[in-house]
């Protein structure tokens, strides 16, 4: 049996190994979203359409969730592509290969929390108690990344089409979701907010985001993450069962 | 007196079955008219078809037995030993196994083309389930085998295919399982090397517990087993002694050509 601390050993190594034959290393990590924030925050205070104070906290934390989340998402339909020669040696379960995938990516998120700390302490936004709500958020979002990961895999092997599927959603999703914009907004706010009730990623990335800003946590975004995690779950379970099997014959 | 109850045998697999549903890539007709190849190429006609791999197969493994497998490309010897490792499951019959099953197959697959010899040897004991401290104290006989001495530290993709297979074979050797099994026997290009790979497998085989062998070799499979199993088209043609085994398979490749 492969433990945890054995699937963490090994996706350290990959991280690290990832990074090799540059020069910044896993820093690199850090530029790009920085660079993003940076230009858009400066941007839309230039139009005078948001407020900075308000609207690059919000930003850099819906910025660095949504790439856990779209990188969960998108790489999930190839991982057990990607890992098929550890497959077939026959010692890795496939939990255990999905486990490996999703600390990688938290690895990524470890790094680019570094960006909305830096942002939070740049504006002085007040932390208290009810922030740490957002650890719960977090651990909501991993959680779903695992079950995800173990569905999308299987239906990936089946369905070599899902990965482009994802590519171009998770493209759109990403507008679709208040990262670069803020609900509420220019008071069209009633419209957007009839729509973000069906947008799964908006309830996730409110969970995290809204205790950290001071703002509060509908019960309605409880009420959806829950509900698609017990799903997810039980979904994953019974595909796991009948399907997992297969995978090594589909790959 | 009471005879001493026969010892539970390592392995024992009972009528086991294995069918896989695929869909498979319908007739393509590339040569008819250029239509139909683009046709083919955007909107591909599939078929879904229920594949049987193995079919009603049965055996035992008792401790101390050599089992070698014959039978034709595709008539499901790697696909044997790929289930008794554990990777596939059956779809029916039982298959128990008692003890640690170590399968050398694809050795050179699953080496991080980036990473170093050594982060290799550490990435590669992972995946097989061994910790952190085990591995550090396997290095250094991995290091003597492959003789690859100042290369370690120099990442994968720069070493030469001799240099890979060693660090492969070497990797994929170092530990010893209860129940070992083997697809073809494993060589390597220079014949210095390759002496020492033998001395390895057979030391292997020998602290193994018992074997399982897929190969063409003849030679090798009377010299190595105890007693052999002939697949035909995924299913058991014949199971019992090398010899007969050997007769059998050579009779019914006389007939068929």
């Amino acid at each position: 049996m492969i433990s945890l601390s054995t699937q963490f050993n090994i996706a350290v190594i990959e991280f690290l190994i990832s990074y090799r034959r540059t020069s910044l290393g896993p820093l690199w990590l850090l530029v790009g979203p920085s660079l993003f924030v940076i230009i858009l925050g400066a941007l839309y205070s230039e139009i005078g359409a948001v407020k900075p104070v308000e609207f690059v906290p919000h930003l850099s934390i819906g910025l660095v969730l949504w790439t856990f989340i779209s990188g969960v998402i998108v790489k999930s339909g190839t991982i057990y592509q990607r890992k098929r020669p550890q497959i077939m040696q026959g010692v890795m379960p496939l939990p255990a290969i999905v486990n490996v995938d999703i600390f990688s990516h938290l690895f990524i998120v470890a790094h680019q929390a570094v960006i909305v700390i830096g942002v939070l302490l740049y504006f002085q936004i007040p932390l208290s108690l009810y922030s740490l709500t957002s650890l719960i958020g977090f651990a909501l979002i991993i959680a779903n990344g695992i079950w995800t990961t173990r569905v999308f895999g299987i239906l990936g092997v089946r369905y070599r089409d899902i990965n482009e599927i994802f590519q171009a959603v998770m493209r759109i999703a990403f507008l679709a979701t208040p990262i670069i914009w803020m609900p509420g907004d220019f008071g069209r706010g009633a419209v957007m907010d009839t729509v973000l009730v069906f947008n799964p990623f908006y309830h996730f990335i409110e969970l995290v985001r809204a205790p950290l800003l001071g703002n509060p946590v509908t019960l309605l975004n409880w009420t959806v993450v829950l509900a698609i995690t017990a799903f997810g779950y039980v979904l994953a379970h019974f595909m796991m069962r009948r399907y997992n099997k297969l995978v090594p014959l589909w790959l | 007196m009471t005879k001493p109850p026969e010892p539970k045998p390592l392995l024992e697999a009972d009528e086991v079955s294995l069918h896989v549903p695929t869909v498979l890539p319908g007739e393509k007709r590339i040569l008819i008219s250029s239509a139909d190849l683009v046709r083919n190429f955007y909107l591909p006609k599939q078929e879904r078809k229920v594949v049987t791999l193995l079919s009603g197969i049965s055996l035992k493994l008792q401790p101390g037995d050599r089992l070698g497998l014959v039978g034709a490309n595709g008539a499901g010897k790697s696909t044997l030993l790929r289930l008794l490792a554990g990777i596939y499951t059956p779809s029916s019959g039982k298959l128990v196994v008692r003890g640690a099953t170590q399968g050398l197959f694809e050795v050179s697959l699953g080496m991080h083309p980036e990473a170093t010899g050594r982060e290799n040897i550490y990435l590669r004991g992972l995946h097989m389930g061994l910790q952190l401290s085990q591995i550090r104290q396997l290095v250094p006989e991995v290091l003597e085998f492959s003789e690859l001495s100042d290369h370690i530290d120099k990442p994968f993709i720069t070493y030469s295919s001799g240099m890979r297979l060693r660090l492969a074979i070497a990797v994929s050797t170092m530990i010893e399982p209860d129940i070992l099994l083997l697809d073809e026997w494993i060589g390597a290009g220079d014949a210095q090397f390759n002496k020492k790979v033998k001395a390895r497998m057979m030391s292997l085989v020998e602290k193994s517990r018992a074997l399982v062998i897929a190969t063409h070799n003849e030679e090798l499979m009377e010299s190595l087993c105890s007693h052999a199993m002939v697949l035909i088209d995924g299913k058991s043609a014949y199971y019992g002694k090398v010899d007969d085994a050997l007769k059998f398979y050579s009779a019914r490749k006389r007939k068929s050509v």
